[in-house]
């Protein structure tokens, strides 16, 4: 009981962090049908930017944990800038000439961009982000759990009811409903369509950098850290339901546990197998992911 | 009178060329990893590769001429090193090339010298395989040598220590890569030859962030300690994962655990962990002093990144160097013939070279070379400090 306690926990901790970064496609998704496949890059960035950060605050002699929550606003308001930017250079444009791909291949032409810039600037080796917790574990009722895994949980659940809040209580959010509802009804109401979905894409890129300085402390920090984290992230975004932001926290949390299940009761080399087959399952049956809407595609 | 002048510059620039064929340049290859997970063993193995081609040209070069270093950045990608192997051997024309850190690299890059008859020196790739892909008899002959420790080595003394120490129960967590997989049944051999069996054998995969299960399945397993197959990065993650679970359980593992990616990102976690070392960062010997010492100044460091690396890429020079002033040519089959039967004694810093290849034998380090080391207050030292002390320091391949 005591390891399957153990072995969920670790679970949830990864799910989370699958679930923040799908997230953010479902961000955009939302408001535009359109996402950003560079989004595993904006969580490199995020951390990247994170590390120099916290690097610059360490050095005038601010402790690890004081460095780590001033680095967070910065953190945050470049993944504000860095979203806009994917938007401004990739979207916008394909949006405009309504075209059906044009969208998907500028997301991934700036990924890749954005990861080459990382190589130039941090370089192509991985770097140890500064921790902000202590490294020693906590056990609560026999499990033991780093206090960076209980942050991370934290953090992702802070962030998405965040939004929730705001999409629910402000003005500026029932705007970004309306348009994920209905982009035309909303533009004829008055609603600057293009600048919301400019808004999502910037939170969206919000979410990865958030992703991105959570994840940073317990593995490592590097231009190649965001590559396989955005592909699982997809996955869950496709198994969750791109139309339901709750759907893709589920989605993270089933791919998280069931990935650490596998690992533990199962064998350690299949640990990616069960979450494939759940997707190739979902696309099959319910393509719209367990907690979306079918949409139905008006000609 | 413009004439004269364009003879005057003909001949001058006729002149230069004659002079600069004369100091024409021995071209020799160097291949590794600069960036990436494997950069800071391939740095170290270049800087020491460097470092021993400084001393060599300093002291008049090799058949008085210069050694010019081609250094490429393989990116621990194979496909990398097959281009870049074309392009050394092609277009740069080198007489040889020393180099890899990569097993995959090493093995899919080196057919191309063997065809072009240009012996490889590999100074640090482990597999197994690495020296016997173009051996005898079904190759007339063999351009591929190596002059660090192997995987049979490394496996079979890490299972040495394991008999040794008494435990009973060892399991085994590697990454799912060539060099962690191929260690892995080396290590599964090693152990069964001497009566082990693993209890648990765990597997990652490169960029994995949380290594929980395979820890908590060793642990649940009953293991008594853990033996690694693995790269720097990850190796961090298992330790952190063994220590999250309050698991106090010895670490052992192939060389990579004196990796700096691992001491530096593992910290506390990674203290006491065991792995074969052919070269510690210790004046055990005056050559070691030296070197150590050299390369401090000439790369303002205290701790060598990878020391183990800096030591076998420095050693590479000097044989390959030793070879093609015995072959008085820098023809391929000559240096061959001259490496597999080196006539000078060669004082390097892992240990006097004295015959270390043969035509059937072309692995300079044998089993009684290694010791074994461990990371204590972020650095390597060795286990026993009694392996490198008085006659124990200098450890010579036995004569066949």
């Amino acid at each position: 009981m005591q390891n399957f306690l153990q072995i969920l926990v670790s679970g949830i901790s990864v799910g989370m962090i699958y679930g923040v970064i799908a997230f953010g496609y479902q961000l955009t998704f939302a408001t535009s049908k359109t996402l950003n496949f560079g989004q595993g890059e904006a969580l490199t960035l995020g951390a990247l930017v994170g590390f120099s950060t916290v690097g610059f605050l360490a050095g005038l002699s601010l402790g690890p944990a004081a460095a780590y929550i001033i680095a967070l606003p910065i953190v945050f308001a470049f993944g504000l800038a860095q979203g806009s930017v994917v938007e401004w250079l990739g979207v916008r444009q394909a949006m405009k000439t309504k075209s059906e791909a044009g969208w998907i291949m500028a997301t991934i032409a700036l990924g890749i961009i954005f990861k080459n810039l990382a190589e130039n600037i941090w370089g192509k080796d991985p770097l140890k982000f500064p921790s902000p917790l202590s490294e020693n574990p906590l056990t609560i009722g026999g499990v033991n759990i780093r206090p960076m895994e209980i942050a991370i949980v934290l953090g992702a659940l802070a962030m998405m009811l965040a939004v929730e809040a705001f999409n629910r209580r402000s003005i500026y959010g029932k705007a970004v409903v309306a348009t994920a509802n209905d982009r035309d009804a909303a533009g004829l109401m008055g609603i600057n369509t293009p600048l919301v979905i400019t808004f999502s894409y910037a939170l969206s890129s919000l979410s990865a950098a958030l992703a991105g300085v959570l994840v940073a402390p317990i593995t490592l920090t590097g231009a190649n850290m965001g590559a396989a984290l955005g592909l699982k992230a997809f996955a869950v975004a496709i198994i969750g339901g791109l139309s339901s932001g709750f759907g893709v926290v589920v989605g993270g949390l089933i791919l998280g546990i069931t990935e650490s299940l596998t690992g533990f009761y199962f064998e350690t080399g299949y640990k990616d197998v069960p979450g494939l087959i759940l997707l190739l399952l979902v696309l099959s049956f319910k393509p719209a992911g367990l907690f979306g809407k079918p949409a139905i595609k008006k000609v | 009178m413009i004439k004269t002048r364009w003879a005057a510059a003909a001949a001058i620039s006729a002149l230069m060329i004659g002079a600069a064929s004369a100091q024409q340049p021995i071209k020799i290859g160097l291949s590794g990893p600069f960036t990436g997970g494997s950069a800071a063993m391939g740095v170290s193995m270049r800087d020491g590769v460097k470092l021993a081609a400084q001393e060599i040209n300093k002291a008049g070069g090799v058949l008085g001429r210069p050694i010019l270093l081609v250094e490429r950045d393989d990116e621990a990608k194979n496909e990398l090193g097959v281009q870049i192997a074309q392009e050394l051997i092609n277009k740069e024309q080198v007489v040889a090339t020393v180099g890899y850190i990569n097993t995959g690299v090493a093995l899919a890059s080196q057919r191309f010298y063997q065809e072009a008859e240009i012996p490889v020196m590999n100074n640090v790739a482990t597999g197994t395989l690495v020296t016997r892909q173009f051996a005898g008899p079904e190759h007339k002959a063999n351009y591929i040598f190596r002059n660090s420790a192997n995987d049979t080595i490394q496996s079979a003394m890490i299972a040495d220590a394991v008999k040794k120490a008494g435990y009973t129960k060892p399991a085994i967590i590697a990454d799912s890569t060539n060099y962690g997989q191929l260690g892995r049944a080396d290590l599964e051999k090693a152990l069964g030859e001497r009566g082990l069996k693993p209890v648990a054998v765990e597997k990652f995969n490169i960029g994995d962030t949380d290594m929980t299960a395979q820890a908590l399945r060793a642990k649940d397993a009953g293991a008594d300690v853990v033996l690694t197959y693995a790269i720097g990065p990850e190796l961090a993650q298992t330790v952190n994962a063994v220590v999250k679970l309050g698991w106090k359980v010895p670490v052992m593992g192939s060389w990579t655990l004196s990796m700096a990616s691992f001491i530096d990102s593992a910290g506390a976690n990674g203290e006491g962990v065991m792995m074969p070392q052919t070269f510690i960062q210790l004046p055990t010997t005056p050559k070691r002093k030296a070197f150590i010492e050299a390369y401090q100044t000439t790369y303002k460091v205290d701790r060598i990144p990878s020391p183990v690396s800096a030591a076998q890429g420095y050693d590479s020079m000097l044989l390959l160097a030793a070879a093609i002033n015995q072959a008085k040519s820098t023809d391929g089959p000559k240096i061959r013939a001259a490496l597999e039967n080196l006539t000078t004694k060669i004082e390097g810093v892992v240990t006097t070279y004295d015959k270390p290849f043969s035509a059937t034998d072309h692995e300079a380090i044998t089993a009684n070379i290694p010791v074994l080391g461990t990371v204590k207050g972020g650095r390597v030292i060795p286990a026993n400090p009694a392996d490198l002390e008085g006659d124990g320091a200098l450890r010579v391949k036995p004569k066949s």
